[in-house]
């Protein structure tokens, strides 16, 4: 396993939390000190687009591009929201980050703040990350308590105050604007688009939602330059690292940060140190729950965001979850849309009811009562979900199902034949 | 706001904690936002949310109690009924499911003589399904009181089962 | 104007109109479920999917959403969105009852006609359903929650729109539940709209359960008369009752919203008290005996007594028709004019908005759309109460709401509310000062501003004030509007037509030269203050003949009396608060109703030609008759607007349309009067109707019992403070109109100085819009 750079994951020792006295010794807040001195907020935001960062938080969305629509420069009051809800299955990556050093974070959101001239900030955490959350708090103590918070930030001039909102509970709360909502105590339902956040945001003013990891590469790009962030990549279309969350059947289920554009077979074989039990590898989810499913022909694939989606696929969270050769892709794919139809808020009609249905007819080909008209009827709500739900998550939710009918679809018909689940003991 | 602190709600939230959401709720802008805040604390000291628990909710944030209803009943993470002691959130989610949660669902069922959604007759345990709990490095896992258990092996959930009953019976 | 193609039409519609708007126009009906217009797009059905072929992003759109552009190209019928609306259809159905036979939304289900239209009709769907508990939601609505397609209509409609904080969604994913946090009832004045807004059979009209199918139903467009607002309703009876009202659609005045009191306060026109009989000196007579009777007393008193004698009355809940044919007969026997409103200031109230304020009028739809609205003087929901929708959505605009009160006005908006007595008010309004400046200066500075000005509480002097307020901040670009709050349906219409010579009731009583009262439709010991010495002057009377559909207790002191008919079931014209002339079309014959004679039992077996209780006549026909000129009511029109030029507009009216203005008339000059002064150790009487039986209608409307309040004193609690009052005590109030006695409770939303009493059945003698009164209170009477 050769030594890949470590931005995010520099402080981390396994089993600790590092605070601010270790955080600064490692260079801790230098990338603010000095940005906030010597750049102006315009600065950051064309450093950021020209390090060509791409969302973290699943869907892609280059940083610097969704930044350069926020009115920064508008007077009143403005927020910048980082998004640490995480519920998505496979998705653990930002949970490690504040579990390891929650300071990256909070730097990151100070100086993202600066760039976008917002007063306040919000720190919006699921209700798992109980012990993330206290980490925030206290790094929150600490960066106030050093003058990195506040008002007149390091004589800036700039002011800054930073919350952390807990929740309790639902996938859905992940969705930018339905978080919005849920922060603002109403029904966390997602919102139409548009305005956008960046026009009517939290409370109506401007907004900018971003991911932990989004957040907390800002810093970085700061210190080191765009050229040298779009560098750590190892593919043209690709820029910085990025954490990968493993599981599945994997001997090594652990959180890495690696470079963007890492090989599949690299991160299967070197990181996750090959298949559970000594079985092969069948497929796996690239990247979170959502993510269509990759298969041992994609074994090379580089993943970035780019070459996933020419494969139909999508590099998400970069949340590997992997299968091997015992598993049936009926049951998993019913396990995803089981979990996507809980976790669906209701609103919309694809998604409310149109994800009972799919989940019903997976219940019924994978408990062998299917028949060729089930497969059939799967196709067609693929065919009517897709592209057509009021947020993404109906839409992410076919995902896996999408990937099932391209790779799987012998083994449904297996399922129909044989009246059976063929994994079945 | 004084009527709200009274001895029928000090069931529900520790006075003092109450005094300072009653504070907070008169200084900021938008006391809808701690919702979640006040429920979760109701939650925490009473172990779920009654309907005077709503009630209350809504009277620190001037809010009908339906509004509070409508926040309390679509999290999962609230309570709005009664239970045990020691909820165990179980996740089902696939990477979970991948290393073995069918079997660690069946064997805390047996165990507990409960299904899914049921409290054990001492009140100790409830059990329910939970989604991803971010667990999947460490999978299959259980959250109980926002503690993560996991990898868990049946030998492992009779462990922690174990001292879960004692704690409980402490 | 954009020009886009639809299904290869072309449309030509301006900017800012959505697909669906388009397509609606183009007479192409794209099925649809959580849009409605007055809700607007919310995008959560996915129903109203339709194919972009043009622009960056071209496929599957929500027509309701996406604004239509220029050179768009659409198509509403291509396989892709077919198969997707078709498939949105089952999965709205996939919990659906199959109890389509027996449910009480049948018949005019908007899911049964967009699931038929989205094409969906086989069930594929094996899995499980859910089942939900239902609430006792209270008397008036019925939720049967299995039905639910989770449009969230209800929820924008109670909350978003109607402004009601007792009704919300519960639950999530597949599991979500439209309620409230408990059983019990629901305590908007505007529930009943969920009946109308939801699509299903979930929310339904309770007191119409299992009564009729909707399409056994008589129904008409008809007008609500229960106050000035006019809105427009769809009642619908069978088996000669009227067993409910809906909302009609107006977008100028009410929209597709009514009020409660509206709804379900339409018990007067079967109550069990109601006359259906001609009577005369206690005998029951035919009604042509009773006219003939009638016509030849008319005659002998005009004959032996003068033109004096005789005095026709009429009200501004009776038709524009029966008040211009009271002035008919007056003028067919040679009697005085009539007087049209028995209560004096409210009737110079309305001539200063039917004449002096008719050149600014404003309208529900102007107010909606308003940046600031002033008001001054009305408790909305208990007086007008659409106007308070109407506020909620100027103020859901981003509009601002200022009012000036001596109630504590409850408002389902924000609003800056001041609490000020009557005569403060009135100071505010002459001279105003700083505060009185700083209020113009908003209305100057308003892009649309807005004056809603209630009559009964600024009386005469006030309105005049407003209209000085108004002129002053209107300009050029743009005018200061005033929306008058008069008191009945047609107070317009009656101020609009009465004539300069007509004194006021008690004067005329008060000459002793009437001999002969003749009230139509009205019932002035309830409709006018002063009841006592109106009393008194009844005493004085040879005749008093009644023509009415009201059991008041005026037709029971009457010498004759002949029964008309409510307006249910007779078709005329109302005017309105903002001089729109409204057409309502009979729905009902009259007649004892089905329910009465046999109850739940067969119809009785004898047969005749009449329909029990079928006597009472319109009253237009009955004066028709009277004067011996039966005409066709077109007639009756075309000779009204040759009198009156200002109604032109009633030869074309029509029911079930938005209505037409009258024309403007010049604004006279006024000379102001000084204010009284007010009387040492008294506080001011505030009277004001009772949101539920504050009306004569709702006095007769069973169903609305459960939301009536127990009559008590409101006061302000430093002043029960300084008269030793505790809040439940009893207590004496002295009035100009006797001395009452009731309980007091503390209401520190109000103005401090006054009295604040509701006119209801409970207090019939106090009637709003009296002028300033002055009371005196005192401990007394036995505690609660
Ligand atoms: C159903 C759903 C769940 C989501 N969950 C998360 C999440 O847990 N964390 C996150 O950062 N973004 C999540 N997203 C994406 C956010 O909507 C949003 O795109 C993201 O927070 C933007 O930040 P980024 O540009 O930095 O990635 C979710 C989106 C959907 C539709
Ligand atoms: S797709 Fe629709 S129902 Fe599903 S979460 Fe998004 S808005 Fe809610
Ligand atoms: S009517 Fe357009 S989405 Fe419902």
């Amino acid at each position: 396993m050769s030594q890949t750079t470590q931005l995010l994951f520099k402080n981390r020792v396994p089993g600790k939390t590092v605070f601010f006295k270790d955080f600064c010794a490692n260079g801790g807040y230098q990338g603010l000190k000095t940005a906030i001195q010597t750049m102006s907020p315009l600065e950051i935001r064309d450093l950021v687009k020209a390090a060509a960062l791409r969302g973290r938080g699943g869907a892609g969305f280059p940083t610097g591009v969704k930044w350069g629509f926020f009115p920064a420069d508008k007077p009143g009051i403005k927020y910048l929201v980082c998004n640490c809800d995480e519920m998505e299955p496979g998705t653990y990556k930002d949970g490690v980050l504040l579990g390891a050093d929650p300071h990256q974070l909070v730097e990151g959101m100070i100086l993202s703040a600066f760039a976008l001239q917002t007063q306040v900030g919000y720190i919006f955490i699921r209700y798992a990350y109980e012990k993330q959350a206290e980490n925030l708090r206290r790094a929150i103590a600490e960066a106030t308590q050093a003058g990195y918070l506040g008002k007149n930030i390091l004589g800036s001039g700039f002011d800054f105050e930073l919350h952390v909102h807990g929740s309790a509970g639902r996938y859905i709360l992940g969705e930018e604007t339905a978080l919005l909502n849920g922060l603002e105590g109403i029904r966390p339902n997602p919102r139409l688009k548009p305005p956008f956040p960046a026009v009517r945001g939290l409370f109506g003013q401007p907004t900018t939602v971003n991911n932990v990891e989004t957040i907390a590469n800002i810093p970085h790009i700061v210190t080191g330059g765009a050229q040298w962030f779009k560098d750590l990549a190892l593919t043209p279309d690709g820029s910085g690292t990025k954490l990968f969350g493993l599981s599945g059947h994997l001997n090594r289920t652990e959180c890495f940060e690696l470079p963007v554009g890492i090989s599949l077979r690299e991160v299967i074989e070197t990181y996750g140190q090959g298949m559970w039990k000594n079985k092969q590898f069948k497929a796996c989810l690239p990247g979170g729950a959502s993510t269509p499913f990759l298969t041992r022909e994609h074994l090379d694939v580089a993943l970035d965001f780019a070459s996933l989606e020419k494969i139909g696929s999508r590099f998400g969270t970069a949340g590997v979850t992997a299968f091997d050769d015992d598993t049936c892709m009926v049951a998993v794919t019913l396990n995803l849309i089981r979990f996507f139809a809980r976790e669906s808020c209701g609103w919309c009609t694809p998604c409310r009811d149109g994800l009972t249905m799919v989940r019903w007819i997976l219940e019924m080909l994978e408990s062998g009562q299917g028949t060729p008209e089930h497969l059939e009827m799967l196709k067609d709500q693929l065919k009517n979900i897709s592209g057509k739900s009021f947020c993404a998550l109906a839409e992410g939710a076919m995902g896996p199902v999408a990937g099932l009918l391209t790779h799987f679809e012998q083994e449904i018909v297996d399922h129909i034949k044989g009246g059976r689940c063929p994994f079945s003991k | 706001m004084t009527t709200i602190e009274s001895q029928t709600t000090s069931h529900l939230l520790d006075q003092h904690i109450l005094a300072d959401f009653i504070q907070h709720a008169g200084e900021i802008e938008h006391p809808r936002e701690m919702i979640i805040d006040v429920l979760r604390a109701i939650q925490l000291h009473h172990g779920w949310v009654p309907d005077d628990g709503v009630e209350l909710t809504a009277a620190i944030l001037g809010l009908t109690p339906v509004e509070v209803e409508e926040i309390a009943t679509f999290y999962d993470k609230i309570f709005r009924r009664p239970v045990g002691r020691f909820v165990i959130h179980l996740c089902d989610s696939v990477c979970c499911w991948t290393r073995g949660a069918d079997e660690i669902a069946a064997h805390l069922q047996k165990t507990l003589n409960i299904e899914f959604g049921q409290t054990t007759a001492d009140g100790l345990f409830t059990l329910l399904p939970s989604c991803c709990l971010g667990c999947c490095g460490i999978a299959p896992a259980v959250m109980i009181k926002q503690q993560f258990y996991g990898p868990l092996t049946p030998e492992k959930v009779d462990e922690l089962i174990a001292t879960l009953r004692q704690e409980g019976s402490a | 104007m954009l020009t886009l193609t639809i299904d290869n039409q072309t449309i030509s519609i301006p900017a800012g109109k959505t697909i669906l708007e388009a397509a609606e126009a183009l007479g192409i009906m794209v099925p649809h479920f959580c849009y409605h217009k007055e809700l607007g797009a919310v995008g959560s059905c996915r129903m109203c999917a339709v194919t972009v072929h043009t622009g960056p992003m071209p496929g599957v759109k929500m027509a309701c959403l996406i604004a239509v552009e220029d050179g768009m190209v659409v198509t509403t019928g291509d396989e892709t969105v077919a198969t997707f609306r078709e498939r949105v259809g089952e999965w709205l159905m996939l919990n659906h009852p199959h109890d389509c036979p027996v449910c009480d939304e049948g018949g005019e289900c908007q899911l049964q006609e967009m699931t038929i239209s989205s094409g969906h009709g086989i069930r594929r769907y094996q899995g499980g359903k859910g089942t939900y508990t239902n609430q006792d939601l209270g008397p008036f609505i019925a939720q049967e929650m299995n039905r639910c397609i989770q449009c969230y209509r209800c929820a924008r409609t109670y909350k978003d729109y109607c402004g009601g904080r007792d009704f919300g969604v519960m639950g999530s994913r597949n599991r979500v539940f439209f309620g409230r946090f408990k059983d019990g009832m629901l305590e908007s004045d505007f529930s009943g709209n969920l009946v109308d807004l939801c699509p299903t059979g979930v929310f339904t009209d309770r007191t119409f359960r299992f009564k009729s199918r909707a399409w056994d139903l008589e129904q008409a467009d008809s007008v609500c008369p229960q106050c000035g607002v006019g809105c427009a309703t769809i009642p619908g009876g069978r088996l000669r009752e009227l067993q409910r009202v809906r909302s009609g659609d107006n977008p100028l005045v009410n929209t597709t919203f009514i009020c409660d009191r509206g709804r379900f306060g339409s018990g007067y026109a079967n109550h069990p008290e109601r006359p259906r009989q001609a009577r005369q000196e206690d005998q029951v007579v035919s009604v042509p005996a009773a006219l003939t009777a009638l016509e030849t007393q008319i005659r002998a008193t005009v004959k032996q007594h003068g033109p004096e004698a005789v005095l026709l009355v009429g009200s501004d809940r009776a038709s524009l028709e029966t008040n211009w044919l009271l002035q008919r007969t007056a003028k067919h026997f040679g009697c005085r004019v009539p007087v049209l409103n028995a209560h004096r200031q409210r009737h110079q109230t309305a001539q200063m908005a039917a004449f002096d304020l008719s050149e600014r009028l404003a309208s529900l739809q102007d107010i909606r759309s308003s940046d600031l609205v002033l008001v001054c003087g009305v408790d909305p929901l208990a007086e007008a109460p659409l106007l308070a929708l109407a506020l909620r959505q100027a103020v859901r605009k981003g509009g601002r709401v200022v009012l000036y009160d001596p109630r504590p006005v409850e408002l389902p908006c924000d609003a800056d509310r001041v609490a000020v007595s009557p005569l403060a008010l009135q100071e505010l309004l002459a001279d105003g000062g700083v505060e009185g400046r700083h209020l113009r200066d908003l209305l100057s500075q308003a892009k649309n501003p807005m004056i809603v000005a209630g009559a009964d509480l600024l009386g005469l002097a006030g309105l005049q004030n407003i209209q000085k307020w108004a002129e002053k901040t209107s300009n050029k670009e743009r005018p200061c509007l005033v929306y008058p709050v008069l008191a009945g349906p047609n107070s317009f219409g009656t101020a609009l037509l009465s004539l300069p010579e007509q004194d006021d009731l008690l004067t005329r009583l008060a000459s002793g030269k009437v001999k002969m009262l003749v009230c139509v439709d009205a019932d002035p010991l309830l409709e006018a203050p002063e009841g006592e010495r109106f009393a008194a002057a009844l005493t004085r009377l040879e005749q008093l003949v009644v023509l009415d559909y009201l059991p008041t207790s005026l037709s029971r002191h009457a010498n004759l009396f002949i029964p008309t008919c409510p307006p249910v079931e007779d078709s005329g014209t109302f005017i309105n608060n903002e001089g729109r002339l409204r057409r309502f079309q009979r729905v009902l014959k009259p007649g004892l109703s089905l329910a009465r004679t046999a109850p739940g039992e067969h119809p009785p077996r004898e047969f005749s030609l009449d329909t029990p209780g079928s006597d009472p006549q319109p009253a237009v026909l009955l004066l028709q008759r009277l004067i011996g000129q039966e005409q066709p009511l077109t007639e009756v029109h075309r000779q009204l607007v040759l009198e009156q030029p200002r109604l032109a507009a009633l030869v074309s009216l029509k029911a079930g349309e938005a209505g037409v203005r009258v024309a403007p008339a010049v604004a006279r000059p006024h000379s102001l009067d000084p204010l009284p002064e007010q009387p040492a150790q008294t506080l001011e009487l505030v009277v004001t109707p009772a949101r539920y039986g504050g009306d004569l209608f709702s006095r007769y409307a069973p169903k609305l019992e459960p939301r009536k309040r127990p009559p008590c004193f409101y006061l302000h609690p430093d002043e029960l403070q300084a008269h030793g009052l505790k809040d439940g005590d009893a207590a004496v109030v002295e009035t100009d109109f006797g001395s009452f006695t009731l309980p007091v409770r503390s209401q520190p939303d109000m103005a401090l100085g006054c009295v604040l009493v509701e006119n209801s059945e409970a207090f019939p003698q106090l009637i709003p819009g009296a002028g300033l009164g002055y009371c005196v209170i005192s401990a007394g009477g036995a505690n609660e």
